[in-house]
């Protein structure tokens, strides 16, 4: 009987789960500097600024990160004072992020940002934060654990870059924390044996840093023509503004992201005796095989594409191979064909 | 001591076609593969040299040379010539397929194609003296004019008389046609059951031996003249018989002509006449040997 499928049997199907991850470097010139902030787009609603790798109104240009401010209702910042810009807007900024990545209490109120994550103990709190939300594009399934590291330049607005610090996720493969409804984080610090200086949200996609991390003393930013260090930005600059200083001091963000990949590996077993002959138009000259002499010559065909089907014979995946394989009773082979999730 | 040849083990990344993504985004369970098949669409074994003097081993150099093309996702288009599975080593002749065309029932139009006379009135040009290749796509029953597939070795080196062997034999047929064209019958007018309409509106009819018997017959070979009506010059298998008709948006409205199709002058009963046309192929496969043929089809439409 002659026949063109071959059935696959619970044997020749496994299922396996691979994680893939790609280092993503974030220079601080396309941040800051490069497109003349064209790739820089802000919002009327002014709760936050998205940075784009190519001027956001080019069809090129992908979405990289966003940049905000918030400070905690807690916070000594909070509450309106003359002078005070957009409070209501950074309260409720900070309220967003952390009752999606803290949570809240057996009360229902909104948990604040804990410095080392352990909220059952108090301990200090993060009441004014910068948050960067990285995009989907870049995170894909998550941020490798470990991989995070951002310069920051902390010297004046005119020479941000005197002096820099380096904050990273140290130790996160062996010290991370699950009590986030976001998924698991990371808690970043500023060079080796100092205190935390941010949370890092891996399945998120987000960093947290404290805002005084940024330094700049007395000249974070320029307002008008009045200097302004971090703290009286906080209050008495936009969320657009005090983005605006952030970006002109982020030197360089790398991470690694993560992408789950779930295959399906079929193992097309091609036995001796199996796919000898060829239905190819050309295969027959006169009904007869061109590749034989005489009947007992060993018939061959050449393989290059496998295809895989439904029960009904519907075509549901094709794979090609790079060159044609030839195929003869003399050999058997084993095609594992991998359909990627 | 050399290293051993450890490249037996190959491994391809698959890609989804358009059926497959259909029905993983349905997710009702129809996703699911079950088997496979090989193909070798790129191949053309025509190349095979037997003359080559440098020896055997380069009688096939020029088709493993053979550059290969990335996957096709057209389900339709992705995988045409599989491999076939045959218990023997020792074939020397493979059947194959071919449009039968000596009896004037079965005969294409002059032009190359078989026409679909899409409504009754395209039909009426064609009742008296021009019938050859016009096969009647409303009053189906109303002519004789059909399509026959003949399966079998077509060889002079085997004489009809022999049986072809019976797992040569082709017992089932798979007929496709574009579905917002026409539907299959049987040569007795009856409409044939649609087994598939995939995402390209193609449609899949499925054809057996001995189940389906207005379409698939046994080849009978008169044995007093063993190439009367006949197309296979050698041992015979099974015929494929059937007629198109149209579909109805053909038979009401020009709109698929405007889309897909042109006008043409085509000479009728009444003379050369200017008719709407769409060109189109039917597909018919062989489900156990794999052979097939696409078969020209025309529908026409008076303008």
């Amino acid at each position: 009987m002659a026949t063109v499928y071959k059935t696959l049997l619970n044997d020749d199907v496994v299922s396996t789960r691979t994680l893939l991850h790609e280092s993503i470097p974030i220079t601080g010139s396309i941040v800051s500097g490069t497109y003349s902030d064209d790739n820089i787009k802000n919002y009327s609603h002014g709760r936050f600024q998205s940075v784009y790798d190519y001027p956001y109104l080019s069809s090129s240009a992908n979405h990289i990160f966003d940049i905000s401010l918030g400070f905690a209702p807690s916070s000594p910042l909070s509450g309106t004072t003359a002078g005070h810009l957009e409070v209501n807007k950074k309260t409720q900024m900070y309220n967003q992020m952390a009752q999606v990545l803290v949570g809240h209490d057996t009360t229902g109120s909104i948990l604040p940002f804990d410095e080392d994550g352990d909220i059952l103990a108090g301990g200090t709190k993060l009441k004014e934060c910068v948050f960067f939300s990285f995009s989907r594009l870049l995170v894909k399934d998550e941020i490798k654990k470990a991989s995070v590291q951002m310069i920051v330049g902390t010297g004046s607005y005119a020479t941000p870059f005197a002096g820099t610090k380096t904050l990273t996720d140290y130790g996160a493969n062996n010290e991370y924390r699950v009590n986030s409804p976001a998924g698991e984080y990371g808690i970043m610090y500023s060079g080796s044996g100092t205190g935390p200086c941010g949370l890092v949200y891996y399945q998120a996609g987000l960093m947290v840093l404290t805002a005084s991390v940024f330094g700049g003393g007395t000249q974070f930013l320029l307002s008008g023509s009045t200097d302004q260090g971090v703290q009286e930005a906080l209050t008495g600059s936009s969320i657009q503004d005090f983005a605006d200083a952030v970006r002109a001091r982020i030197k360089d963000i790398d991470f690694n992201n993560t992408v789950e990949l779930n295959s399906t590996v079929y193992f097309c077993r091609i036995n001796h005796n199996e796919f000898n002959y060829s239905s190819n138009p050309t295969y027959l000259s006169e009904s007869k095989i061109r590749v034989k002499e005489t009947s007992i010559d060993s018939p061959a065909s050449y393989v290059t594409t496998v295809g895989l089907y439904s029960a009904d014979n519907e075509l549901l995946a094709t794979a090609k191979l790079s060159e044609p394989l030839k195929k003869t009773p003399e050999n058997e082979m084993i095609l594992r064909v991998r359909l990627d999730y | 001591m050399a290293f051993l040849d450890n490249s037996g083990d190959i491994i391809l990344d698959a890609v989804l076609t358009d059926t497959g993504r259909y029905r993983l985004a349905k997710g009702d369970g129809s996703f699911r593969i079950v088997k496979f098949a090989l193909g070798d669409d790129e191949i053309d074994y025509s190349l095979y040299n037997k003359a080559d003097s440098r020896g055997s081993a380069y009688y096939d150099i020029e088709i493993l040379s053979t550059p290969i093309l990335e996957s096709f996702t057209d389900n339709m288009s992705g995988l045409k010539s599989k491999l076939v599975s045959l218990p023997r080593n020792n074939l020397l002749y493979l059947p194959v397929v071919k449009i039968n065309e000596i009896n004037t029932n079965n005969k294409m139009h002059p032009d190359g194609a078989f026409f679909i006379a899409s409504d009754e009135e395209t039909e009426s040009y064609f009742n008296d003296t021009v019938k050859q290749g016009v096969l009647l796509g409303t009053s189906v029953t109303l002519s004789q004019n059909h399509i026959r597939i003949d399966q079998g070795l077509d060889t002079t080196e085997i004489s009809p008389i022999n049986q072809i062997d019976s797992d040569l034999v082709e017992t089932q047929y798979i007929v496709e046609l574009d579905n917002r064209l026409g539907r299959i019958f049987s040569t007795n007018g009856n409409p044939a059951a649609v087994s598939y309409i995939d995402d390209d509106n193609i449609a899949s009819y499925f054809f057996t031996l001995n189940t389906d018997n207005g379409f698939v017959q046994e080849i009978e070979t008169n044995p007093d003249n063993l190439q009367q009506d006949q197309v296979i010059r050698g041992p015979r298998g099974t015929k494929m018989m059937f007629k198109i008709g149209s579909s109805l948006d053909l038979q009401t409205s020009a709109f698929l002509f405007e889309r897909l199709g042109d006008t043409t002058s085509i000479v009728s009963d009444e003379g050369s006449q200017t008719f709407y046309y769409i060109d189109t192929t039917v597909r018919v496969t062989g489900a156990t040997t794999g052979v097939r043929i696409d078969i020209p089809v025309r529908f026409i439409k008076k303008n």
